[in-house]
């Protein structure tokens, strides 16, 4: 039985390759955050790229401010970065050295105790 | 006839969701009782002030367009 925390998870499965579907979840986060609704954004499959270092420089989606910007607004406002451990070791990624500050590495469990307990959950 | 207010926002050709994230960090700057003015482009800005008001309690005084311009006048909690 879940608890219901009142908790968003918004799920970044996209990329750089897809700017869209990487910027609208920190859209919907960053707008979580300032409505008092906690929040918490999850990269798996190719989302994971975008908690490297340098990568959301490169993302720009038409009518939405610049990734990097929202992403930093969102780690600033306490905001967490789950990522996909097994996603992230397939594409051979060094996490410690190549990840943005404030993302960190989880696997299965971890997600759904995650999803267990959230009010919804969203996948882009 | 414009409500008095205290502090000015001006949100003009910001993309979502800049105008509700500078619209927090204003208000949350005012004392219980002052009122931000802020003026927005993006059409969005109305249902989502008007949802972000109901979220955090502020009060939404009033609003008003003006030309391409939609003009909000919240009070802090």
């Amino acid at each position: 039985m879940s608890e219901n925390n009142g908790k968003i998870i918004l799920m970044c499965t996209h990329g750089p390759e897809d700017p869209e579907r990487a910027t609208i979840p920190f859209v919907i986060a960053t707008a979580a955050q300032a409505s008092d609704i906690p929040v918490l954004i999850g990269f798996q499959v190719n989302g994971v790229m975008l908690a490297r270092k340098g990568c959301a420089e490169h993302v720009f989606a038409a009518g939405f401010p610049p990734l990097k910007e929202l992403i930093d607004i969102y780690i600033e406002s306490g905001g967490e970065l789950f990522v996909c451990g097994p996603c992230v070791q397939s594409r051979k990624i060094n996490s410690e050295e190549e990840f943005i500050e404030g993302a960190k590495v989880v696997n299965a469990a971890t997600f759904a105790k995650e999803i267990s307990e959230a009010a919804n959950v969203l996948v882009y | 006839m414009p409500a008095k207010f205290d502090q000015e926002l001006d949100c003009s050709g910001l993309a979502c969701p800049m105008p509700i994230l500078k619209t927090k960090k204003a208000v949350d700057a005012l004392q219980t009782g002052q009122v931000l003015k802020m003026v927005a482009t993006d059409p969005g800005s109305l249902p989502d002030i008007q949802a972000w008001t109901a979220k955090t309690g502020h009060e939404l005084l009033e609003h008003e367009k003006d030309g391409n311009k939609f003009i909000f006048y919240i009070k802090r909690k």
